[in-house]
């Protein structure tokens, strides 16, 4: 180590330390799925949700650490392949990012086993002209797959510090946060075409890398095979469905349900607030808003966590397993003809599959898909046909407890109905879809950390977000109840709702509620069905329109934030009526050939 | 474009697509005809130079890239042109 390198970096530490009108902002870039948000977490004590598919991520989020003695912004980015070029909305984010004025040192994430396209991609942050540190993250799988990197030749030849990591074993920080003062601008030859920066990236892998034929990620890459090769992935997606079904319908939406509502809030709660409420609230309006037929613990609070939480809670469980193991983008191979015929290509399964999670997070994600068409399309299957977590846990709950068919003959007309829909739009709609290129992640073991963390703050995240719309809604149906309009609703809709739909009218509310959330309109007809109130072809019906519908305040107001008001109404305007006369001639079918569940 | 043509044109490039199951070969160009492909596959890590393997053909194209498992259609596969690998 010569004099130079010292002073060198003591000017770069006073570089750092300086005082600023604001603290230092870092911002963590790097290739989709490469951990970002694991770093990010670790270094800021926030959670964002770390999955293991590229494209969890695809919003910023700010976080603050500490380095040394002083506090500095931590930007946390979608994942980037290219920063400039045609990119999709969630790369156009984060390059807005690292090229704008709000980023003052640049940390790369990379794999380490794809040193290739890392450089690459340091090759194009080069031109923000930030000072730069490159972490080498996930070493040890590299490790195991037979990959070895020789860390100080690549950081000499850079010019820049390249730190060694395993993020979600927490190592490699420390040295990260030392590394950070000695951040220099990459010593990349200029390349103004892609070309030469890949073959610049090319030729410098070569010398720092080793890559030896043997690996012992046996069992992963055995597990990898297995489940995109048709023979043995169509029946491996069969039992993944299955234990779904289990797990989430059976065990969720039975089980546990029936422990909660007739355990717990039939056999305690409200028995106990009905007394609670008769002996010490006088005032008889008082009482029913808290405990009457549509009172704020009897309806609001019994629905949100006696008939839902359960199976979001068993379905976020399961749906966390999948999406860490790496199985969810494997299922576009097999997709990816289907949804060319609506227009789409095989990744819009990543956004259609969250959309089981919530299709209001899923319209976000629709940012990863590559043309504003397939971006259209995407948001408006997702709001006609892809029924979210709490609500496919009231379809689960009722049909499952009516019969087999039942639950199957719902799937099938719903997803035809999209796939009519979508084939239609595919044809309607001006634009193009994008050409099928997808990066599978490996297959992996899920953590259980990350795991129980991400569903404990999915369900809390539930509870605050659906709670408030449940004691709402149950405010609004005893004020219209009280007001009399609920009859006069009732009467109104009488025409399509007893008519068309050959429901009983109390099944009108269940739609009014169904307007402000699907979920909690289902679980109107939930009680509907427990009471016997509703036989088996109504069930079925009632379900499939509520399916179809806007499935809640919320995801209409992420429409129109992700593609404006005029485009938001018209996915409304196009849903509703689908919804209505799909359950009509669904209605007519059962009918005319007598079917009964 | 006519991938069959080149398939057998006299440099020895063939198109991707051609590969079997578990053949090694190295990329050497990316047709551009449909805007953004080349780029796009660039990014990922496709290009000239870079060792593939091809892993699996239907019902669509995956194959590995350096380290990187790709899945695509199979007219993207058909513009990716390779290489016997040398040695």
């Amino acid at each position: 180590m010569s004099c130079h390198v010292v002073a060198e970096r003591a000017a770069a530490s006073h570089k750092l330390l300086t005082l600023r009108a604001h603290p230092l902002r870092i911002a963590l870039v790097g290739q989709p799925n490469v951990g970002k948000s694991v770093v990010f977490g670790r270094l800021t004590g926030r959670y964002v949700t770390v999955s293991n598919y590229p494209g969890t991520t695809v919003a910023v989020t700010k976080g603050r650490a500490l380095v040394g003695a002083e506090v500095c912004d931590v930007i946390d980015t979608p994942g980037v392949n290219t920063l400039d070029g045609t990119i999709s909305e969630d790369e156009r984010i984060t390059r807005d990012v690292v090229a704008g004025p709000d980023t003052d040192l640049i940390i790369q994430v990379a794999d380490a086993r794809n040193v290739r396209r890392a450089l690459m991609l340091t090759s194009q942050l080069r031109a923000c002209d930030k000072p730069m540190v490159l972490a080498l993250n996930m070493i040890d799988e590299a490790h195991e797959r037979g990959v070895s990197i020789d860390a100080p030749a690549l950081a000499a030849a850079l010019g820049i510090p390249v730190i060694e990591m395993i993020a979600v074993e927490g190592r490699g920080f420390s040295e990260l946060r030392d590394a950070l003062p000695r951040a220099a601008r990459p010593h990349v030859p200029a390349h103004p075409h892609a070309n030469d920066r890949a073959v610049w990236a090319h030729q410098l892998t070569e010398r720092v890398r080793r890559v030896s034929t043997l690996s012992l990620a046996y069992v992963q890459e055995a597990l990898a095979r297995a489940t995109r090769r048709p023979v043995t992935g169509l029946p491996i997606l069969a039992a993944v469905l299955y234990a779904l079904y289990l797990f989430v319908g059976v065990f969720g939406a039975q089980t546990l349900v029936k422990l909660l509502e007739d355990g717990l809030f039939g056999g305690y709660i409200n028995p106990a607030a009905t007394w609670a409420a008769d002996r010490f609230i006088p005032l008889p309006l008082v009482r029913d808003f808290l405990v009457g037929e549509y009172g704020l613990i009897t309806m609001g609070v019994t629905y949100a966590i006696a008939i839902v939480l359960p199976v979001v809670a068993t379905f976020f469980l399961m749906f966390g397993f999948l999406e860490d193991s790496g199985y969810i983008p494997r299922l576009a191979i097999f997709c990816d003809r289907i949804f060319r015929v609506m227009g789409l290509n095989g990744k819009a399964v990543l956004p259609m599959v969250l959309g089981l999670g919530c299709d209001t997070m899923a319209t976000m994600t629709t940012r990863i898909l590559g043309t504003p068409k397939e971006r259209l399309i995407a948001i408006l299957l997702l709001a006609l046909g892809i029924p979210c977590s709490a609500q496919l846990a009231t379809i689960m709950g009722i049909l499952g407890g009516i019969s087999f068919a039942a639950l199957m003959t719902l799937f099938a007309v719903v997803l035809s109905q999209m796939f009519l829909v979508g084939w239609l739009a595919a044809r309607v709609l001006p634009g193009d879809r994008s050409e099928f290129i997808l990066e599978l992640p490996p297959i992996r073991w899920p953590r259980l950390g990350n795991l129980l963390t991400k569903t404990r703050l999915r369900v809390w995240w539930y509870l605050g977000e659906a709670v408030p719309l449940f004691l709402v809604g149950t405010s609004l149906l005893f004020a219209l109840d009280r007001f009399g309009a609920l009859v006069w609703i009732a009467a109104a809709a009488r025409p399509v709702v007893t008519g068309l739909l050959g429901l009983p009218p109390a099944a009108a509310q269940m739609f009014v509620m169904g307007f402000l959330r699907r979920d909690y309109g289902a679980a109107g007809l939930f009680q509907l069905a427990h009471s016997g109130q509703l036989t088996g072809v109504q069930a079925v019906v009632a379900l499939t329109v509520m399916t179809l519908f806007v499935p809640c305040v919320a995801n209409f107001l992420m429409m129109v934030r992700e593609r404006g008001l005029k485009t938001g109404l018209a996915i409304l305007g196009v849903v509703t009526p689908v919804a209505i006369f799909t359950g009509a001639g669904l209605n007519y079918v059962l009918h005319a050939f007598g079917v009964q569940f | 474009m006519s991938s069959m043509r080149l398939a057998f044109s006299s440099d020895g490039l063939r198109p991707l697509s051609s590969l079997a199951v578990d053949e090694r070969a190295v990329v050497a160009d990316v047709h551009a005809h449909q805007a953004g492909r080349a780029e796009r596959l660039l990014a990922l890590g496709v290009t000239p130079g870079a060792a593939v393997t091809m892993l699996q053909t239907l019902p669509g194209v995956v194959f590995l890239c350096d380290q990187t498992e790709l899945a695509v259609e199979r007219s993207v596969a058909d513009a990716i042109l390779v290489r016997r690998e040398e040695r």
